[in-house]
């Protein structure tokens, strides 16, 4: 009987999770991208991209006027893998964005002027390339 | 296409169904060990106040480190003073997880302050208190204290023992998160935040024609809402909410701060690889020195209460 339940429990797991295709190990990109900050930026934050199951990533800090605040990105080789980093104002209003002119940027320095609340969103250009990660750094 | 997803849809159910009932059918026959785990697994108290820990965590990873206003304060040109630091010594009257959790978050903020004035060697004594209070929340294995009392010894280590406790702090928090102890990583940011509040506010009072300065205490106003949404949370922690109540008065003395935000759109170039952003937009802060005198004076009773 237990057996039977098994195989049952089985069968029925694998009815209704679907299975994942890819794995995203965004934890070793996003210390990776810690180094990667520029010099004279002080490291803040990483962050973990792993997009493999939605369209974007999104976290939020206080950006601080007077403050310049840099965001890269890291992802498999040298190249960005179509991820795209944008920051918006507590408004929505598109304030950067590493995407410019079609190209993709690995990173942007943001030299603040205006204090509040701040969205980083990741975004997916490349329906290959949806596993990264990024380091939030900042200078005075 | 839509045919073998209805198909597919079908199986899931008619499987759903046969499980709940073979479930249904077997729930008479629980065994007493089975008992004995639902009901360790009802007991089980979290940390949690009930609500999405996402939610708590979104709001957590956005307060901004104490070390940017560490950093302001030494580029401000104002001198370093350790009496404005919390003691090392102080550590031994902490004997709550509430008291232990808000000054290793305070202890954190000095350990930052004496880094960023190059005072590696008063900042050993705070590593010290931070591996003992964090030792005793069960997350000491977060301090790799031979490290970073490695690099203190040697002021030209300064990045690399930035780096290393930003890095710690970062870790304790994603844990503390990870075991729904969130409560905790709360009362840390606060103890932290609310020490460089106080280090902010003393500097800014000693110099009053330093407008950057009182701005710089305006703008926590935006840090204080997020830091009260947090502890709208835990309510029912006695503890917690008696420091809400204080942080409310710190709130009302706040309400006389004015911030204004005019948004303009940004212009960016490429340089050397990196997309350099020229922000447009611009904050205004109207803030006096009496605002400021007020603020200090709530802040630092309130500290007073969490480092005694």
């Amino acid at each position: 009987m237990k057996k039977f339940v098994f195989i049952v429990l089985c069968v029925a797991s694998l009815g209704m999770s679907p299975v994942p295709d890819q794995t995203c190990d965004s934890e070793s990109f996003a210390t990776a991208c810690i180094p990667k900050l520029a010099n004279g930026f002080n490291f803040l934050k990483s962050y973990k991209v792993d997009g493999v199951a939605k369209d974007k990533v999104e976290y939020s800090y206080v950006f601080t006027k007077g403050t310049q605040y840099m965001i890269n990105l890291c992802a498999n080789g040298n190249t960005t893998d179509g991820i795209v980093v944008s920051i918006f104002d507590k408004e929505r209003n598109k304030v950067a964005t590493s995407k410019v002119n079609g190209q993709f940027i690995s990173a942007i320095a943001y030299p603040c002027n205006a204090t509040g609340i701040y969205y980083i969103q990741y975004t997916f250009d490349d329906p290959s390339g949806h596993c990264g990660g990024s380091a939030l750094g900042f200078k005075r | 296409m839509l045919i073998f997803v209805n198909n597919l849809l079908a199986m899931r159910l008619l499987v759903i169904g046969f499980v709940a009932l073979l479930m249904a059918s077997c729930s008479s026959g629980k065994k007493p060990d089975d008992e004995a785990f639902l009901k360790s697994l009802e007991s089980e108290t979290t940390a949690g106040p009930g609500v999405d820990e996402e939610v708590i965590n979104a709001i957590l990873e956005q307060i901004p480190s104490p070390l940017e206003i560490s950093v302001l304060l030494k580029e401000s040109g104002s001198k370093y003073a350790p009496e404005m630091l919390n003691s090392a010594n102080n550590l031994p009257k902490y004997n709550s997880n509430y008291k232990k959790a808000l000054n290793l978050g305070v202890y954190g903020t000095d350990l930052g302050y004496t880094n960023i004035f190059g005072r590696n060697q008063d900042g050993i004594k705070y590593i010290s208190s931070i591996k003992s209070l964090a030792d005793e929340l069960n997350i000491g294995q977060f301090f790799d204290v031979v490290t970073i009392g490695r690099l203190a010894a040697n002021s030209k280590n300064l990045d690399s023992l930035l780096l290393i406790t930003t890095m710690n702090f970062n870790h304790i928090n994603h844990y503390l998160q990870s075991q729904s102890r969130d409560n905790l990583s709360v009362l840390l940011l606060t103890g932290g935040w609310v020490e460089a509040m106080q280090i902010t506010c003393q500097t800014a009072v000693k110099n009053p024609k330093n407008k950057e300065l009182q701005e710089k205490v305006g703008e926590q106003k935006i840090i204080l809402e997020q830091i009260l949404l947090l502890f709208s949370f835990y309510q029912s922690d006695s503890n917690m909410a008696a420091l809400m109540t204080d942080l409310e008065k710190l709130k009302a003395a706040f309400e006389k701060v004015d911030i204004s935000y005019t948004y303009k759109e940004s212009t960016l170039e490429i340089i050397n690889g990196v997309a350099v952003i020229k922000d447009n937009s611009s904050t205004t802060i109207n803030i006096t020195p009496e605002n400021v005198e007020e603020i200090k004076n709530i802040t630092n009773a309130i500290r007073e209460k969490i480092i005694s």
